[in-house]
């Protein structure tokens, strides 16, 4: 594998994004202000409780867990379905299909470059933000690490989601509804707007056997344990390489058998 | 520009309504679909408030009932902005591709020209969403039912969707000035989610950012606490129709002047 046509795909990515500066300034900005709203929020929730911790989370864990689900799915966040679905209805697929590269691949190598712009300027400032609003709270060790790892699994597993759900378009030529279910369900099934750890019991057990849980819950979840066992990370990047097998498979499989669907009018 | 009147506008809003009605329906599944999504939204919104209230019973002295009250109004008050505002998110489409220009030579108002391209029909599912919201809490909390109450209702929602349109419209607008509007769009909608909350739970400094800079305290709370508290109406409550007019006049004035200035691409 030429390892080379990809990074030079991230190379553009990057200065691609580096031309919309002011869009990454306002997402930025757009993090500590919700920073701001989730601290207050939850803030005057813990205060109105009885006990300090709440289902083995405290405010700080919370406040953490939270505002880096954010960042995180802004990181993440590729519109893989808008560009798909655009793709699709303008006919610019067709293009793409010509490349000497395989469209799943093409298209996250494409969008890679923005990892690298929206780690440095999103994920990293928010992230010492957090730490600082907590006063170091953020344990700092071999998580970091295990973190890392769990991330980009995360990553995987998110673009291929978003990928089977991008070919669906094929079929439904709806953009817009297909894309808020997806980000409905994987928004509050991944614990990104209410943590998992607060889930009421039966539905707690289903969503852990859910792969939308490794994209967010999983990562963070390893970042707060400041003293993981080795049996716990096993088992949730263990959970993870599963399922981002799984989708991955799934999705592309989906696609080969999708393919002959293409409608393209005209040129 | 001669100045015409009301009843000439609505029948112009009419017939561009019909129109638009029209080409909707030809795409029958995305219409489907858009619609599955709309409810998922409102679904997933309340399934995560209800996980919340599992573990806390209130919020800085607000109870379940009160605060599920706050959401209905919010969600009915949003559905204005939903429905009769949506081209705002093409308006950065528009502008760059220089196909704004088409809208500056017609004989009638250009903001109300534009706005009234696209009615979004998804809305109405939230509305029937809010209603039922607000008439479940409205029983269970006990409220009387006059049509007094009745009146002070729709003023207050009608003010309430005003302060809505108004953040919406200037977030539109900014795209005049930079390239890429749409993040600054996404975080006053997502901003938005979080005016279910009653504005007590900031720091003084916080409250008035969120009364007065990004007036989200009005689509929720002040409003509601006509009908909620009736014994410590704070005068922001009252003033808010006052408010939620101005606001709008602001923004349209803005918007206005963004359009204005704009020369298009020459194409």
């Amino acid at each position: 594998m030429n390892i080379k046509k990809y990074l030079a795909l991230t190379r553009a990515g990057i200065m691609e994004s580096l031309h919309f500066r002011l869009g990454t300034l306002v997402m930025t900005a757009g993090n500590l202000l919700y920073l701001i709203v989730v601290y207050f929020l939850w803030k005057s929730i813990f205060a109105s409780s009885e006990t300090e911790v709440v289902n083995g989370m405290t405010f700080t864990d919370t406040l953490i867990y939270l505002v880096l689900a954010t960042a995180l799915f802004g990181f993440m966040e590729m519109y893989t379905v808008w560009e798909m679905g655009r793709n699709i209805q303008s006919g610019k697929i067709v293009l793409d299909l010509l490349k000497p590269m395989e469209y799943r691949s093409y298209l996250f190598w494409s969008y890679s470059g923005s990892f690298v712009t929206n780690f440095f300027f999103t994920v990293l400032p928010t992230f010492i933000v957090v730490g600082i609003v907590t006063h170091g709270a953020i344990p700092f060790g071999i998580n970091l690490l295990f973190f890392a790892v769990s991330v980009t699994l995360g990553v995987m597993i998110n673009y291929s989601i978003d990928f089977i759900v991008g070919t669906i378009c094929l079929y439904t030529e709806s953009i817009w509804g297909i894309n808020i279910m997806k980000q409905v369900i994987v928004l509050l099934l991944s614990g990104a707007t209410v943590p998992i750890a607060f889930f009421p019991e039966p539905l707690k057990t289903v969503v852990y056997y859910l792969p939308f849980q490794s994209i967010y819950n999983a990562p963070l979840t390893l970042l707060l344990d400041v003293n993981p066992s080795s049996e716990a990370v096993l088992k949730t990047i263990g959970t993870q390489i599963i399922w981002c097998i799984v989708m991955t498979a799934v999705g592309k499989l989906f696609w080969k058998i999708s393919l002959r669907q293409i409608t393209v009018n005209g040129g | 520009m001669q100045k015409k009147g009301f009843s000439f506008y609505l029948k112009i809003y009419c017939k561009i309504l019909a129109q638009d009605l029209k080409s909707k329906m030809s795409y029958r599944a995305d219409f489907i679909i858009s619609i599955i999504g709309m409810i998922f939204t409102n679904i997933a919104g309340f399934a995560s408030f209800w996980i919340l209230f599992r573990n806390f019973s209130s919020i800085n002295g607000w109870g379940y009932y009160e605060i599920l009250f706050l959401y209905g109004f919010s969600l009915v008050s949003l559905t204005p902005v939903q429905c009769f505002f949506d081209n705002n998110w093409s308006l950065r489409m528009y502008v760059y591709s220089g196909d704004f220009i088409k809208y500056c030579f017609r004989p009638i108002n250009l903001f109300f020209y534009y706005q009234s391209e696209v009615f979004d029909i998804k809305g109405l599912g939230q509305l029937a969403f809010g209603i039922g919201t607000l008439i479940y809490s409205w029983v269970k909390l006990g409220l009387d039912f006059t049509p007094l109450m009745l009146l002070k209702m729709t003023v207050f929602l009608i003010t309430a969707s005003l302060v809505m349109v108004a953040l919406q419209n200037a977030a539109a607008a900014t795209c005049f000035w930079i390239n890429n509007s749409f993040y600054v769009l996404d975080l006053v909608t997502r901003f938005k989610d979080y005016a279910k909350y009653p504005v007590t739970i900031f720091s003084p400094v916080f409250r008035f950012i969120f009364t007065f800079i990004m007036p989200i305290a009005f689509i929720a709370y002040y409003p509601s606490l006509v009908i909620l508290r009736p014994d410590e109406i704070p005068l922001l409550s009252w003033l808010s129709p006052l408010f939620g007019c101005m606001f709008f006049f602001l923004s349209y004035k803005f918007w206005m002047y963004g359009a204005m200035k704009y020369s298009g691409t020459g194409s």
